[in-house]
């Protein structure tokens, strides 16, 4: 056995006895249910580990065969599957909590899934497991690509997308049980976030060590990127997580910051989140995907620089619009617009960017769906760029803070962006990981027709309903009495929630559409001609 | 009370009022490299880096 599996095997033994003794000591249920899944983790990886060992021949994978990098395709094919396994899951919980808006009946008064819990886990699933995987599979994916070398690591890899669809499950589970530490998509507890920090910083390690040991003498924008979500979450995770636990063996902990601090450090991390983790990401995503599926290189390299710069320069300072007219400092409330209002520059800049590498080649957007719909994921980002710095200047927000208007700029984004760009990908993903020819271009067509329909209908029922909602709760009488009751503008959203249900259904069919054409392309897809597509290397005219 | 001048009073002081031309200057700098006409060529060899794959 290498250092490695031999110290990883006792390092999981030893998990096994700790946790079934913080089991066996727990104070409450579902800590001791976290406790023993983690056991029974533990003692699944150790098996794994010499299973992996008898099977496998004696030396390791090579790192280049014939003189060609021998890529390592195993963690990134695992976490493919799992995006999509948890993309479904999140919006099939998305559709039946905005079912429960609609009709609050379907809350069926169990705790477990009541819409405070199951909101969550929506957005978790959504953003940390159905994204998080999208850019797991990716990075990995590309770093090897672009740098022309091996993934760094044996088990490493395997370790990061394991570990990290681990610290998904114990997070998914937890919100049901009701384990919270109430910060918004921070919500895991003390000992999530722990193990969350160890396979953060291990995948640190192997895409750096990867960039380290490239055989490409530049470092490819879309790797820049993705090493800024990596470290930048990473320290937004540190900062925005300290907390002291109640008891070792119980699941409950108290927050370190308090007041207003802890609503800063709150929103820096939660903007940072969408900047870093949703933005950042994703546009190494746009950067990589976009120019190889054009089969032309991006519009001009030199505006990426600057758009990466840019981005990180000015994201970092963002949050506090998320504070707009609280006990938070004026003059902070200001720094944080101003900052968002900037952010316009670089995130358009990069939309265009985007966009023109399709320059004499739009005609490809008629006969490839794939390439459509990254393309379009790059117009929302375009539009929910523009729409949330618009929402950050305080006379807006006076207007849209704490109604809809937020959630149909969350869903254009999250939607438009993230999810088409994330689907666009998985499709040259799959047939390029298993070599194979994708299943149907038809059905990729129909997946597009009927996301970008179900996302029309969210957005902008979210859009009418926000803005009559704000509307409404400032709308005052002749006598100075507030026009209206709090539960008419509660009544008076209903129709609109139907409509953002029926949206969000016809996205879910997409993603079922999409499911069942890559486990065809899988299953019974063609094998691929080549894996060197054709190239037009001449830059756009 | 007066502040006492130190090394890392002075320092803190660079830090605390001088990071914004710090970080502007930083940003320039970005942008001058990003802009140089002689890595031109640098750059179009970067950017057809995934169509050039094996």
């Amino acid at each position: 056995m290498t250092i490695g599996e031999t110290c990883l095997a006792l390092i999981f033994a030893l998990a096994v006895l700790l946790c079934i003794y913080a089991a066996s000591q727990a104070h409450d249920a579902a800590f001791a249910f976290h406790a023993y899944v983690s056991a029974a983790a533990s003692a699944v990886a150790v098996l794994a580990i010499f299973n992996r060992y008898f099977e496998r021949p004696a030396a390791l994978a090579p790192q280049e065969i014939d003189g060609r990098p021998n890529y390592n395709f195993g963690p990134i094919k695992f976490s493919s599957v799992m995006a999509m396994f948890w993309g479904i899951a999140g919006f099939l919980v998305g559709l039946i909590i905005a079912l429960q808006l609609a009709f609050p009946v379907l809350n069926f008064d169990l705790p477990w899934i009541q819409f405070g819990r199951m909101r969550p886990l929506h957005t978790s699933a959504v953003i940390f497991a159905f994204g998080g995987n999208v850019l797991l599979a990716t990075s990995f994916y590309v770093v090897q690509k672009t740098s022309r070398v091996r993934l760094a690591g044996d088990l490493a890899p395997w370790f990061v997308v394991l570990g990290y669809n681990f610290f998904i499950l114990i997070a998914g589970t937890g919100y049901l049980l009701g384990v919270t530490q109430g910060k918004e998509y921070a919500e895991p507890e003390w000992y999530a976030d722990l193990w969350l920090t160890i396979v953060w910083v291990t995948y640190l390690l192997v895409f750096l060590v990867t960039l380290i040991k490239r055989k490409q003498p530049h470092i490819y924008e879309a790797n820049w990127f993705y090493l800024a979500m990596i470290l930048t979450i990473a320290v937004l995770h540190l900062g925005n997580n300290p907390a002291l636990p109640v008891s070792f063996f119980g699941s409950k902990s108290y927050v370190a910051w308090g007041g207003v601090q802890d609503a800063m450090f709150q929103w820096w991390y939660g903007h940072n989140a969408v900047g870093f983790f949703l933005t950042a990401g994703f546009l190494a995503i746009m950067y990589y995907f976009v120019p190889k599926r054009a089969e032309r290189p991006i519009y001009s390299y030199r505006l990426s620089i600057v758009h990466f710069w840019a981005l990180i320069f000015l994201y970092i300072w963002a949050g506090p619009h998320h504070l707009h007219y609280t006990a938070l400092p004026d003059w902070a409330q200001t720094l944080g617009m101003t900052f968002s209002i900037m952010l316009w520059m670089p995130s358009w800049g990069g939309m265009i960017n985007g966009l023109m590498t399709l320059s004499g080649a739009w005609d490809k957007l008629r006969t490839d769906p794939v390439l459509r719909m990254l393309v379009v994921s790059v117009a929302f980002y375009g539009m929910s760029t523009f729409e949330g710095p618009m929402m950050s200047i305080k006379v807006v927000n006076s207007l849209s803070h704490y109604t809809d208007w937020t959630i149909g700029h969350v869903h254009s984004g999250a939607l438009g962006w993230v999810g088409f760009v994330s689907f666009g990908a998985l499709y040259c993903l799959f047939p390029w990981l298993w070599n194979r020819r994708l299943y149907s271009l038809k059905l990729v067509n129909w997946h597009f027709w009927t996301a970008t329909i179900g996302i029309v209908l969210y957005i902008s029922a979210m859009w009418v309903s926000g803005i009559l909602q704000g509307l409404m709760w400032r709308a005052y009488t002749s006598l100075g009495f507030l026009e209206y009751s709090f539960i008419e503008t509660v009544e008076a959203m209903h129709p609109f929630y139907v409509i953002r249900a029926a949206g969000g259904a016809l996205f879910l069919i997409g993603a079922l559409i999409m499911a069942y054409n890559l486990w065809m392309t899988v299953r019974v897809g063609e094998a691929s001609e080549s894996e060197t597509p054709r190239v037009a290397l001449s830059p756009a005219e | 009370m007066k502040a006492i001048v130190t090394i890392q009073n002075l320092a803190s002081d660079l830090v605390v009022t001088g990071w914004t031309p710090i970080f502007i200057g930083i940003f320039v700098a970005i942008v001058v490299y990003a802009l140089w006409p002689k890595n031109q060529a640098m750059f179009d060899a970067a950017s057809k880096l995934p169509l050039r794959e094996e």
